[in-house]
């Protein structure tokens, strides 16, 4: 640990050159906290004030019992590079101490919208990968959303120690499995990447953007040190040398010379260069202490000069085997310089980030500050997320600042998310109470703090729901929302016990819609509270937090449901036809369905409401054949202005329309937030207006009488265009030995699940399953899972897409059914409504 | 000057006749457009009129103690432009056979009282008529604020009840219900959907109980919920007017 004193902290966040900001990712069970908890045993930041307390890691009772993180948490940490490994950093310096910004978050896919919001504040990304279950769904999901942030990634393959004690791996095969490794995770990063902003990304051992180690037992090493530690030995350069510690070179023992080829004539001396000069160190330390010769592995300590305490060498086995490793191979080290070597600073990496950052032009005072991460340019600050104090309701707000430089008691301008430049909605303009410094759990005050730094912020949170933008400027555009990737597609109704008890219930939800970057909280139509979440473990951590912290009352739950989307399946038969309650208004439209793939595009923000028109309107014509003309007259989506729905103008010549079209745009959100057979949001529609026939005098044709018309007619166009419900579906990753497959497929086939990839692992017993599984169904897998495999399968489900249910919501069916249980569910009349309240006859 | 009063039955005839006597000018007649007597109906739709509550009309006539002169409308409306000039069959063209008769009986008169707001559409209608029939056209409450006017009204004793409801968030349950009743309602239900507070889309009509120039007030004893149209979001809804009495104030 290093004590520092605020003030002595402080001066460290003015040498933007030297700060780090990055967060630790990876599948869930791959050891990212544990990994934490030796950097920050080695590096970690405490102020002196709170020295020789204890130590800030996992600080939730839950996440203690369950040995799961849930919520991310920030960690400052402290490194000195030594001249050496100074010649290493491309980049401008200043001094060798580093300031590393740590973020530790979840790896449950439940929690990832937590690993998103902790990637905005961040620049790189330590990705953790487990050396036995390798690369695994959530490898993979976390990487795509790092890359898309614009986030650096490095890699620490983990838990080396279980290959070599459990599996016992010859030194080839361990390489083998760490080639695989890396090779995987390349071809995310490929797949993912955005090359024109940060050049290549990939992944490589010999460059040093690998580690290897183990988290648990504190140590781990790159090629870097190896090559450090051999070139005075054999008097080769370091760098020249990194290179030929990975991939096919070849030392032979005999002639002392390198070579490509594993067989020439003197085969049988040759050795790859990782295995003979990194592996083998290791494992002759692992077989002396783990099969009791002691006095072989003392040797082999005082041969590579690691010195031991008296003390320590009255150990054996395993505590040895730690001991030794620790000394010989400190993690912290390794992992510290890799992180400061390769991991961009703030200040280059908004130089790329900011057009990702920024929503407005890339030319003005905002996003020229953000480029160049002026202390002194207008304050741009993002806040990614809220995280609940000691006081009861209260919430740090937790941000980065990207432009400026923050102080306890500027005056700020606090936009929202749906705050339009220009526009008063959603903005406050308010002083920050205090700046803090967030370390774990400790919070430290400090007067100011400038561009390129994380910290927390006392006084905002009455003004923001969960994240926003804070600014200076009159004229700043919102940073850009960020985009999660998963979404609550599961719910459950929530009451209290007792009845006097509900005034604090209502309360709670806003606390609980807070705290959480993910979490819906909502009034149903029927009053009753609904919470949505991720998944199953999600909404369960999220009503445990509601009932004991949040609410402080007594609740009880429903059994949790699904949510589903409306879409249609057809074009709609005849032109809708609907007036306004004056009967002096109509309007004539038809439904159409939209390309899945367009659909997707606008859910995955490819496509948005604010793209140029034209730009736009020419790739719907080319790529999803739409008429060029339509394309360019889409009036909006919806619903809340950027969903999977459109509203597209083809009238020809109608008098007024423009004076309607904002009547008309709010109708639109309305009916496709709550669609005509069950009030489930609409997917996948297009609604043409064909005609519109209006009052010449705008009084006869204000609000009142369009929105409800319009909202109408799009009902009409869409009951009789086939309407269908959309239901989600999980993609489900299984991970067990082979004898556990039977019992798995039998879960699956229960629950309409089914199977479409199933591999063994290379180099395991393990077999590696993917599966698509009703969201529905999905309530009770993972235990029933638990017991039809004697606890050997462990699943990962995370939101893949929408699929459509065979049958209409008009037809007699399990479609019928599933909507008229819904209605029922939020108290409307179990029958569809007759078309005639929506249809109108000329 | 001596004024005749179109009265649809509706609060803001009602109300622009109080102002005329407060601007020292004298009601001689009252003038209504009425749907057919032999109609099943009583919601014409028409461009023009409120026809919801006419057969209650009488009674008003009977409160203010004043002759009044009826026509029948057919409710069509042929020329929609936000202009008008003299097209035949028109439904503009009954309030011209109205206002004709009046001045016949009463060639005293040279002014009318209108309750329009702000449809210019029914304004330039009125006026064209007037023209053509050497009046003034008198409406005071032409381009008024509608939340001011409609507080304006509960204030100074319009005793309107809603009689016809057209628009989102109203319902069956507002069906008459007075202006003071519906007034914080209706200032909520325009933040939310733009709905004009005093009705002037079309979103409601009104029937007028009492006012300070009645010298009787009206009660209603039967009245029936017509569904005219059963829209999901905007049903539209009247008061069928079966039976109903003046008594004394």
């Amino acid at each position: 640990m290093v004590n520092f004193t605020v003030d002595q902290i402080r001066g460290l966040m003015d040498k933007v050159a030297n700060i780090r900001n990055m967060s630790v990712i990876a599948h869930v069970d791959h050891g990212k906290s544990t990994l934490t908890d030796s950097l920050v045993a080695k590096a970690g930041i405490i102020s002196s004030a709170r020295a020789g307390e204890t130590r800030f890691t996992d600080t939730r009772q839950d996440e203690q019992d369950r040995c799961i993180t849930i919520k991310s948490t920030a960690i400052s940490m402290y490194f000195e590079l030594d001249a050496e490994q100074m010649e290493d950093i491309a980049d401008k310096t200043h001094g060798n101490g580093f300031l590393v910004n740590l973020i530790d978050s979840p790896g449950h896919v439940d929690f990832s919208s937590e690993v998103t919001a902790a990637l905005r504040v961040t620049d790189g990304a330590l990705v953790v990968v487990d050396t036995i279950s390798g690369v695994s769904v959530q490898t993979e999901t976390v990487l795509r959303q790092a890359l898309t942030e614009l986030i650096k990634p490095v890699v620490m393959i983990n838990k080396v120690d279980r290959a070599l004690l459990e599996l016992m791996l010859p030194k080839e095969d361990l390489y083998q499995t760490f080639c695989r490794v890396v090779e995987n995770v390349n071809v995310s990063i490929a797949t993912y990447q955005d090359e024109g902003a940060m050049g290549n990304l990939m992944v490589s051992p010999e460059l040093g953007t690998v580690a290897f180690g183990s988290g648990l037992h504190a140590w781990g090493f790159t090629l870097r040190q190896f090559a450090a530690r051999y070139s005075k030995k054999f008097g080769i350069d370091r760098n020249k040398l990194m290179k030929k510690l990975w991939g096919e070179n070849f030392f032979n023992a005999k002639t002392k010379k390198w070579s490509s080829k594993s067989s020439d004539e003197m085969a049988t001396y040759n050795d790859r260069g990782f295995n003979m000069f990194c592996l083998d160190p290791i494992y002759k330390i692992f077989d002396a202490t783990m099969n009791g010769r002691k006095a072989d592995a003392l040797e082999l300590v005082d041969k590579l000069s690691v010195s031991l305490t008296t003390e320590e060498r009255e150990l054996a086995d395993k505590p040895l085997l730690k001991v030794i490793m620790r000394k010989f191979l400190p993690a912290a080290e390794a992992l510290m310089e890799m992180i400061c070597i390769h991991l961009p600073s703030p200040i280059k990496a908004q130089g790329y980030r900011c057009g990702g950052l920024y929503e407005g032009p890339a030319d003005d005072e905002c996003a020229v500050g953000i480029r160049n991460c002026d202390p002194k340019g207008p304050l741009m600050l993002y806040v990614s997320k809220m995280v609940p104090t000691s006081d009861k309701g209260r919430f740090y707000a937790f941000g980065r600042v990207f432009s400026g430089t923050v102080a306890s008691g500027m005056k700020v301008r606090i936009q929202g998310p749906n705050y339009v430049p220009g526009k008063k909605d959603d903005l406050n303009v308010k002083s920050i109470q205090r700046t803090i410094l967030m370390m774990g759990r400790y919070i430290e005050p400090i007067e100011d703090c400038p561009a390129g730094n994380i910290l927390g912020l006392v006084g905002v949170d009455q003004y923001l729901l969960k994240s926003g933008t804070l600014t200076t400027s009159e004229t700043a555009h919102n940073m850009k929302v960020m985009k999660f990737s998963v979404s609550p597609v599961v719910q459950v109704a929530v009451d209290v016990k007792n009845h006097q008890d509900l005034p604090k219930l209502v309360e709670g939800l806003k606390r609980l819609s807070k705290s959480d970057p993910c979490v819906l909280c909502y009034t149903s139509d029927t009053g009753e509270h609904i919470v949505a979440g991720a998944g199953e473990l999600h909404l369960e951590i999220c009503l445990k937090d509601l009932e004991e912290d949040h609410a402080q009352v007594p609740l009880k739950t429903g059994n949790p449901v699904v949510g589903y989307r409306e879409t249609i399946q057809a074009e709609s038969s005849f032109v809708a036809l609907s007036k306004s309650p004056n009967k002096h208004n109509r309007i004539n439209m038809t439904a159409q369905p939209v390309d899945e793939e367009l659909t997707k595009l606008v859910e995955d923000g490819k496509i948005t409401p604010r793209d140029d028109f034209k730009e736009r309107g020419r790739r719907l014509a080319e790529e999803f054949g739409w008429d060029v003309n339509d394309a360019r007259k889409i009036w909006c989506f919806g619903p809340e202005t950027k969903g999977p729905n459109f509203l597209v103008d083809v009238t020809k010549g109608v008098q007024y329309l423009n004076e309607i079209k904002d009547h008309c745009v709010a109708g639109f959100q309305w009916a496709t937030q709550e669609g005509p057979c069950s009030e489930e949001p609409m997917r996948g529609c297009r609604f043409n207006i064909t005609d519109v026939t209006l009052h010449a005098d705008s009084i006869h044709r204000g609000a009142s009488q369009i929105n409800s018309t319009l909202r109408r007619v799009v009902y009409a166009s869409a009951m009789i265009a086939r309407p269908g419900l959309q239901e989600p579906i999980y993609l489900v990753e299984i991970q067990c030995p082979e004898n556990a497959m039977g019992g798995i497929y039998g879960v699956l086939n229960r629950r309409r699940g089914h199977v479409f990839a199933e591999e063994q692992r290379p180099g395991t017993p393990l077999y590696n399953i993917k599966a698509y599984l009703p969201v529905s169904e999905s309530f009770g897998f993972t235990a029933d899972l638990r017991s039809a495999t004697g606890g050997q399968a462990f699943p990962q489900s995370i939101f893949d897409h929408w699929q459509l249910m065979s049958g209409a919501c008009n037809e007699p069916g399990k479609v019928f059914d599933t909507v008229t249980a819904l209605r029922v569910r939020k108290g409307l009349t179990a029958e569809l409504p007759p078309l005639d309240r929506f249809l109108d006859k000329l | 000057m001596q004024v005749v009063a179109l009265v649809s039955g509706g609060k803001d005839s009602s109300f622009n006749m109080v102002k005329c006597v407060e601007n020292g000018h004298e009601i001689v007649a009252l003038a209504h457009i009425h749907p057919p007597a032999d109609g099943e109906k009583d919601e014409l739709d028409s461009f023009m009129y409120q026809t919801v509550g006419s057969n209650g009309i009488k009674l008003i006539a009977e409160c203010l103690e004043l002759p009044l002169y009826l026509q029948e409308t057919k409710g069509n409306a042929i020329s929609q432009t936000l202009e008008y000039s003299k097209t035949e069959n028109d439904e503009t063209e009954d309030l011209f056979t109205l206002l004709s008769k009046v001045k016949e009986h009463h060639p005293e008169v040279s002014a009318v009282s209108v309750g329009a707001i702000f449809s210019r559409y029914q304004s330039n209608r009125v006026q064209n008529v007037c023209d053509r029939l050497g009046l003034q056209m008198l409406a005071y409450l032409w381009q008024r604020d509608q939340k001011e006017l409609l507080h304006e009204m509960v204030v100074e004793g319009i005793d309107a009840v809603l009689i016809k409801v057209a628009t989102m968030g109203l319902g069956k349950d507002d069906l008459g219900k007075s202006l003071a009743q519906m007034e914080q309602k209706l200032l909520d239900l325009d933040q939310k959907y733009g709905v004009h507070v005093c009705g002037e889309g079309g979103e409601f009509e009104s029937f007028t109980l009492d006012s300070p120039m009645y010298k009787k007030r009206i009660v209603l004893d039967e009245v029936e919920v017509v569904t005219h149209s059963d829209d999901a979001f905007s049903p539209v809804l009247y008061l069928h007017i079966k039976k109903a009495h003046t008594e004394p104030k």
